[in-house]
């Protein structure tokens, strides 16, 4: 068992299991990304989303929200997530929830979204030992500075103790 | 011989407008959906979101899954697109979601369907040409267990707004 943990734990970072994370904590992530065709053209129709104003560039020639074809919110929320992902979520067990999505300005092709994020609360798991639940807020900006997707996030976060143990004595895998 | 006349052909519309949502109302949504490795591959990668238990079957193996986790924002996703043509397609900005709640996790080759309920309307002063909708959605698998439920709140055309665009 503790051969096969030291042998999952290699493949993720370390910094972000449970213990790592301390209410008031903020991150700007590293990793910036533009949305575009792939992002939300394709995505918006394989997640079967039919409204076209999403997908139809002709359709939104002249749109109050902006010419051009409108991002599909969830898209803007996935890729917020995403951008997230690695530093809040590289040692989850599930991903539980989300709230409060907000949706504050219309994202485009061609912009570039950056996230951030502040640790809302840490607390013990109800029925498991081995995690437990961190509530993350997540916000996405785009390359003027507008908040334009904003959530709360509950993610179950391995505990170090349980599942590294041996980086808590400095030896374990870079 | 000539083309017809296609500005006469009558537009097979889509979607529901707001005075067809009253409080209570029901929808079972259109299609379902098979979920596979690849939409989930596509969906992760795209959106940079490369957590090895949604990309590394080996590693979501070892933590008791069948087969890799689809990412729970691609389920989210797919369930609120089989809601679109019922729910949101007459067209208004989508507003925001409460409670989003992952009850289970997704595996490749599970089949989700949606239904939705309808828990409020009201209509916006400042703006007469749409209403703003409330409900609440349930995603359940091909076992009839729930996956995911959430509450969503999107502005809705009113029926006097015609174009396929709607409010937009």
């Amino acid at each position: 068992m503790t051969d096969q943990r030291s042998a999952l734990a290699a493949l993720t970072g370390d910094g972000n299991y449970f213990e790592d994370f301390t209410a008031g904590q903020r991150m700007c992530h590293a990793r910036a990304a533009t949305i575009d065709e792939v992002e939300n053209n394709f995505i918006t129709k394989q997640v079967m989303n039919t409204a076209q104003a999403h997908w139809n560039e002709e359709i939104m020639r002249g749109s109050p929200f902006g010419e051009g074809r409108l991002v599909f919110g969830l898209i803007t929320g996935s890729m917020t997530v995403g951008l997230t992902s690695q530093d809040t979520a590289e040692n989850a067990l599930a991903e539980l929830g989300l709230d409060k999505i907000r949706f504050r300005k219309p994202v485009h092709h061609g912009d570039t979204i950056t996230a951030y994020t502040e640790v809302l609360e840490t607390t013990e798991s109800t029925d498991r030992d081995d995690a437990g639940v961190v509530r993350f807020k997540h916000w996405g900006r785009n390359q003027h500075g507008e908040v334009v997707c904003e959530m709360e996030r509950i993610v179950l976060v391995k505990k170090r103790e349980v599942w590294a143990p041996a980086r808590r004595d400095g030896d374990g895998p870079a | 011989m000539a083309d017809p006349d296609f500005e006469s052909f009558p537009v097979a519309l889509k979607g529901n407008r707001y005075e067809d949502f009253a409080v209570g109302d029901t929808f079972d949504h259109h299609w379902g959906r098979t979920l596979t490795d690849g939409d989930n591959a596509i969906f992760s990668t795209a959106m940079c979101n490369w957590n090895p238990m949604h990309l590394n079957a080996e590693y979501a193996r070892a933590h008791g899954h069948r087969d890799v986790v689809l990412n729970p924002m691609l389920v989210l996703c797919t369930v609120l697109g089989l809601s679109v043509e019922d729910l949101s397609e007459s067209g208004g900005p989508f507003l925001g979601m409460e409670d989003v709640s992952f009850h289970l996790p997704v595996h490749p080759g599970d089949t989700l369907t949606a239904a939705s309920e309808v828990i409020e309307t009201r209509t916006s002063e400042s703006r007469p040409k749409v209403g703003i909708v409330t409900w609440h959605t349930e995603a359940r698998n091909q076992d009839g267990d729930l996956v995911l439920d959430y509450r969503r709140t999107n502005l809705v055309a009113k029926r006097s707004v015609s174009s396929q665009r709607g409010a937009l």
